[in-house]
């Protein structure tokens, strides 16, 4: 009781502070915040819960990205609506790791009805696949519809569907790419965390309820996916759908991970933690030059390194990270997956490596073509303000201590090992 | 003194203060912090001779942050362990970084990004020192890809496109050659359940186990590991047909191409060595180490010889001295490598610290360097092939054998010594015949010369190398072993050398008419050949035009596949 009060709590806190909002809609510097006020808020309740002596978890991530893609924000009218958005989706995302059942595809529902109505608000903004990412999302309301009137396993299906949607598998991740090259300000660095994190509570519900055949399909899936999306992310001129692709194929790594293992252990949460947290500084990164420059091709821009050097030092460390180096989370993530005992060790392991490696080659591109090269002269340069850099700063630091020191995030109760010294061993070369 | 041994495990640390020094700080104050950023570079180089005194005399030195087992536990398993090999090595990286910090000092001082750069160096002393005095291979892994990344970083120029792409193709080889190791470190822990480099010895000594990779085909546990983690030296190391990376990164700074050469490329050997036991239990990988090791130090002189312009062909010279480097570990010689990765190391390093002062002579004096050229061809009477023949080849054959008799190594016990043999004959023989060919004086005067010069270089460079082998490898059964297992089947071995002795020897005899004004009768096929191979080789056996040509190729995969897609970009 006393825990699913704990989150309920939090849950209720971002939903309060959606809907006060809108008594400070008028002053946009103060509405930001009230806005990480009560993000801040809902992340003390949560480390303040019964919980929280167990580690970090999949719910504090939440509020963490809220914040710092709230932190970044310039206090600018045109971004009110989306801040108010970002509380309401971390109640309602709050909300769903708390209840379980009925009450949690209802939420679901919610959810998804909330990112269609965004989706085709801001369609004038869009790119091609929005309509296809509004179809999907649809789809998904229809499938949480029968998780909820038909019984097992085609229930568990339909709601693998939706976990599908959010934790973004190919071939139904069009909505998560749409979200995240459709949608205005902060909400694509919150939601690459936000969906994520719901669809792979989700996956760990239901996969217990899967047929067989469901569940021997998935890693094939997810190899799939893996493929798909390293190649789609490579074709891409556009840096949000870029994020997008490749967030579909480091994903897909993480179900043919957890379908293949049939588990999900602290490394898959680190995994699925730094994964989201890089999309989010990167997509963060972006928006400071879209803010600047407008929502511009990659070929438009170029050689930001001289002028702009310390966007160029921190977007080149989420980029690093990103891309799986260490000393960074996903790498710590990544290393520990792989090192799972009882892994099968099978051709699949192989291409998941080979997806690995072509996200050297796309994210370093990104990288080479943003940051290198000679700096356009007719355009007037402006380097990170104090807020963008705070926010992105403390991403680079959140990934360094989830890659330098994972088992302290995750378990900060258990002992220290003592510095052993020892010398004079047989071992001499 | 054993009491200091805990704190040399700050000794890798020192350059990563230099580093943030450097990095800390802005434009006005970079001359100030540059001085004061040598002093940890120069403590790191005093603490590495330390510490080598401390591991020859007492042992090594092992300091573990970290529970063993932990590695898939959600911990970064840092540790150290410094040992004849690790001290060896952080002894050369230092020694060489703090000449080239001191050179930059110079070279860079009105660069724009001279604070980085020095940063940066520093930065890359800091991880090689972690990456060779790695407690277990995850660590060793981490620092070896952070490697991989200051690599494109210290390109430098980044306005410069061609820098950019040389940088880029740099990283993403190296990252395919990183992942073969990745995999390799993947297998070890599925197979033995340990990164620990000891255990892992034990366990991949004890517990044999055989794969199936393909139907029909099997491989022992081993030498899939070891493969897999020589795909990785394989990349760092230069070797064919992962070298493209060293020819396009030549744009960067000389300092750089200073540290690349004498210091990272080495990295491939280091890991050889590092995983001997390993490897000593593959007869098969040390024959594939062998077999790419010959062939790359075959093309990387033979592409060296066609190159036009003085840091490329430095850079092929790399190549194929990393060949000779790699093929004396897949012999077995795992010592004999690192002694000539020292050498390597040291030579090059002078010689790329020099190259800028050549190209500023040349510059300014277009004559230079000043050649003497005889009108007259010198005779080439039977006395002159004869006194050609005995002074060139013959001679520096007798006094090997002489020196390997006095020095009691035991000449046929093992292919390894033979083929070491065989390399130092090779190499003086060449040596007197370049001599001859300058025809600046009579060449008999300079071949006595040479010949005792040689008797005392190949004396010193093999009581040498028999020391340095019994100080990294104490135990002799061990060095045995090793041997042992890179023996070649007996027919091919005498084969190989039967027919390169062949080789060299109707290449000699066409040098050295062609040194004294004569001309060799050649069939039309050879002499067609000739220029075939010429064009080959000058466009470098067009891997890199193929490697271009599949980089397009995925692209358009990519493309393709974007275009007729659900949710195509536009």
């Amino acid at each position: 009781m006393a825990e699913g009060l704990s989150l309920w709590l939090p849950a209720a806190v971002s939903a309060a502070g959606a809907v006060a909002g809108f008594a400070v809609w008028s002053r946009p510097a103060v509405l930001k915040v009230l806005a990480l006020a009560v993000s801040l808020a809902s992340l003390a309740l949560l480390v303040a819960s019964p919980g929280a002596a167990a580690g970090v978890s999949l719910p504090m991530l939440l509020p963490i990205a809220a914040c710092l893609s709230l932190l970044g924000q310039p206090a600018h009218t045109d971004n009110r609506a989306a801040w108010i958005l970002t509380l309401l989706l971390l109640g309602l995302g709050l909300s769903m790791l708390t209840v379980q059942d009925g009450m949690g595809l209802i939420l679901s529902a919610l959810l998804l009805i909330v990112l269609v109505a965004l989706l085709h608000r801001y369609r004038a903004l869009s790119i091609s696949h929005l309509w296809q990412g509004i179809g999907i999302y649809a789809f998904g309301v229809v499938c949480l519809v029968l998780g909820l009137v038909a019984s097992p396993p085609v229930s568990a299906m339909a709601v693998l569907a939706v976990c599908a949607m959010l934790l973004p598998l190919a071939p139904v991740h069009a909505g998560y790419v749409a979200a995240l090259a459709g949608l205005p300000g902060n909400l694509p660095a919150f939601l690459a965390c936000l969906l994520p994190v719901l669809g792979f509570h989700g996956l760990l519900a239901v996969l217990p309820h899967l047929p067989d055949s469901a569940r021997d399909a998935l890693p094939g899936l997810g190899l799939v996916g893996a493929v798909y999306g390293a190649l789609k992310a490579m074709a891409q001129p556009r840096v949000r759908a870029l994020l997008a692709y490749a967030n579909l194929s480091f994903f897909s790594m993480l179900w043919w991970y957890v379908a293949t293992m049939r588990t999900a252990p602290p490394q898959a949460v680190l995994y699925l933690a730094a994964v989201g947290l890089a999309t989010n500084g990167l997509l963060q990164a972006w928006y400071a030059i879209r803010a600047r420059y407008g929502d511009m091709d990659l070929r438009a821009i170029r050689g930001l390194a001289q002028p702009m050097p310390r966007f160029a030092v921190l977007f080149a460390l989420l980029t690093l990270a990103a891309l799986g180096l260490p000393p960074f989370g996903v790498f710590a993530g990544f290393m520990g997956l792989l090192l799972t005992p009882g892994l099968p060790l099978s051709g699949a392991l192989a291409v998941i490596v080979l997806v690995w490696l072509t996200a050297s080659w796309y994210f370093l591109g990104l990288l080479q073509r943003l940051l290198f090269g000679r700096h356009l002269p007719d355009l007037r340069y402006e380097d990170l303000g104090r807020t963008e850099f705070a926010a992105l700063l403390a991403l680079v630091l959140i990934l360094f201590a989830l890659g330098l020191a994972p088992a302290r995030v995750f378990q900060p109760g258990a002992p220290t090992p003592p510095a052993q010294v020892a010398g004079g061993a047989a071992w001499n070369r | 003194m054993r009491a200091l041994a805990p704190y040399m495990a700050l000794v890798p640390l020192l350059p990563l203060v230099s580093a943030i020094l450097l990095a800390a700080g802005g434009s006005a104050t970079q001359q100030r912090r540059a001085a004061l950023g040598v002093w940890p570079v120069v403590m790191a180089c005093a603490g590495s001779v330390v510490a080598l005194g401390l591991v020859a005399a007492g042992g090594p030195i092992h300091v573990r942050f970290y529970e063993p087992g932990a590695a898939a536990a959600l911990a970064f398993p840092l540790g150290f362990h410094i040992d004849r090999l690790s001290a060896i090595m952080m002894t050369l990286i230092t020694t060489v970084s703090a000449i080239i910090y001191l050179y930059s000092m110079q070279y860079m001082q009105q660069d724009r990004g001279y604070a980085r750069f020095l940063s940066l160096l520093t930065l890359t002393d800091f991880v090689l020192l972690c990456m060779v005095s790695s407690a277990n291979l995850l660590m060793l892994f981490v620092f070896w890809q952070l490697l991989s990344w200051l690599l494109y970083l210290l390109s430098h120029n980044r306005t410069h496109q061609a820098t950019l792409n040389g940088a880029f193709k740099t990283f993403t080889l190296l990252r395919a050659a990183d992942m073969a190791f990745l995999m390799g470190i993947v297998l070890a822990h599925a197979l033995y359940g340990t990164v620990e480099f000891q255990e892992l010895f034990e366990r991949a000594a004890s517990v044999p186990v055989v794969l199936s990779p393909l139907p029909g085909i099997e491989l022992s546990g081993a030498t899939a590991v070891t493969l897999l983690i020589f795909v990785g030296a394989m990349g760092k190391s230069a070797q064919f047909p992962m070298h493209l990376w060293l020819p396009g990164s030549l744009y960067a700074p000389t300092p750089v191409h200073a540290m690349l050469h004498a210091g990272i490329i080495n990295a491939g050997g280091f890991l050889l060595n590092r995983l001997a036991p390993l490897y000593g239990l593959s007869p098969t990988t040390l024959h594939v180490v062998f077999a790419v090791g010959m062939l790359t130090a075959m093309l990387g002189a033979s592409m060296m010889l066609v190159q036009n312009d003085i840091k490329k062909t430095l850079g092929f010279s790399t190549i194929g001295q990393m060949g000779y480097m790699i093929m004396e570990c897949g012999l077995g010689a795992f010592a004999l490598a690192v002694f000539h990765l020292i050498a390597h190391g040291i030579f090059k390093g002078t010689v790329f610290l020099n190259c800028g002062n050549v190209i500023h002579k040349v510059r300014q004096e277009p004559t230079f360097p000043h050649m003497t050229h005889d009108t007259e061809a010198p005779e080439l009477s039977r006395l002159t092939w004869l006194t050609g023949m005995l002074t060139s080849l013959l001679m520096p054959l007798v006094i090997l054998l002489l020196t390997h008799g006095v020095l009691r190594i035991p000449l046929w016990d093992a292919q390894g010594t033979v083929i070491f043999l065989f390399f130092i004959w090779v190499t003086s023989s060449q040596a007197i015949l370049t001599l001859t060919r300058l025809r600046a004086v009579a060449s008999w005067k300079v071949s006595v010369a040479m010949l005792s010069t040689l008797l005392f270089v190949v004396f010193t460079y093999l009581f040498a190398a028999e020391a340095f082998t019994h100080f990294l490898y104490p135990d002799p059964n061990e060095v045995t072993r090793y041997f042992r297992a890179a023996a070649l089947p007996g027919p091919l071995f005498d084969g190989l050398v039967v027919g390169t002795t062949l080789l060299i020897v109707l290449g000699w005899a066409y040098l050295y008419a062609q040194a004294h004004g004569r001309t060799m009768p050649l069939p039309a096929w050879v002499q067609a050949l000739r220029v075939r191979l010429y064009v080959l080789l000058m466009n470098r056996l067009y891997i890199d035009a193929l490697h271009d040509r599949l980089g397009r190729g995925i692209m358009r995969v990519a493309h393709g596949l974007d275009k007729h897609s659900f949710g195509g970009s536009r």
